[in-house]
């Protein structure tokens, strides 16, 4: 899992089912310093509604079908690598 | 997931089964992509949404794709997940010290603004710094 901040958002229309009525948010990846960007930006799909300019973490691979749905042998059919799995609130 | 421009197809006669009925995209990536051998593209196979050349996509890679048909195992490990309409980025995005970089234009569709962090509203809309490809 990473740390990044959302930065934007894609619309689509034509899409794989599993994306069906879930957003996709374009996440800035933090560089080694934590707070600022590392030039790295992935897609990642949302379902907790995290606002423009929001800390959030990111979780990638598999695991990222469990934000979506758990249970490994239940989520197979989902296609999705990179979900957003908690808004941060606070760091230290 | 990340972004790409399709650019081309590629197609063949002899291939494994699970490959059969699919078609596979040559994609150029438009942000973050780093493969194990630096070659600049990555080719997908589009299962869901017959995307064609020109086209911006959503790439899912890794296991995931593996499990897009009936049973397991297709070999692949990269799909096309959905075909872009439209993109909107915040241009601090483009600031700072590792300002965030296009490839070409960019997604078609690309809106750059300053957006508000409560409610994601363009309140105003600029040009991004081009990169050269």
């Amino acid at each position: 899992m990473i740390r990044g901040t959302v930065i934007g958002e894609v619309w689509v229309t034509k899409k794989a089912p599993s994306l069906d009525g879930r957003k996709l948010k374009l996440v800035a990846v933090r560089g080694a310093s934590g707070a600022a960007a590392s030039g790295r930006v992935v897609v990642a799909m949302d379902t907790l509604d995290a606002p423009m300019g929001q800390a959030v973490m990111v979780t990638f691979g598999s695991g990222a079908r469990n934000v979506l749905r758990p249970g490994a042998s239940e989520n197979r059919d989902l296609l999705c690598d990179c979900a957003i799995s908690q808004v941060i609130d606070g760091e230290s | 997931m990340i972004l790409g421009r399709v650019v081309g197809e590629v197609w063949a006669t002899r291939k494994h089964p699970k490959l059969v009925g699919y078609k596979l995209l040559v994609i150029r990536p438009h942000w973050w992509y780093e493969p194990s051998h630096h070659v600049g593209h990555l080719v997908a196979i589009d299962a869901h949404v017959d995307a064609g050349v020109g086209d911006d996509v959503v790439i899912c890679m890794g296991e995931p794709p593996r499990w897009q048909s009936e049973g397991p195992a297709m070999p692949v490990e990269a799909a096309v997940m959905a075909v872009v309409d439209r993109c909107e980025v915040d241009e601090s995005a483009f600031e700072g010290p590792r300002p965030l970089k296009l490839w070409r234009d960019g997604p078609r569709g690309l809106i750059v603004g300053r957006i508000r962090t409560e409610g994601a509203e363009v309140t105003s809309q600029a040009e991004p710094e081009r990169s050269e490809p």
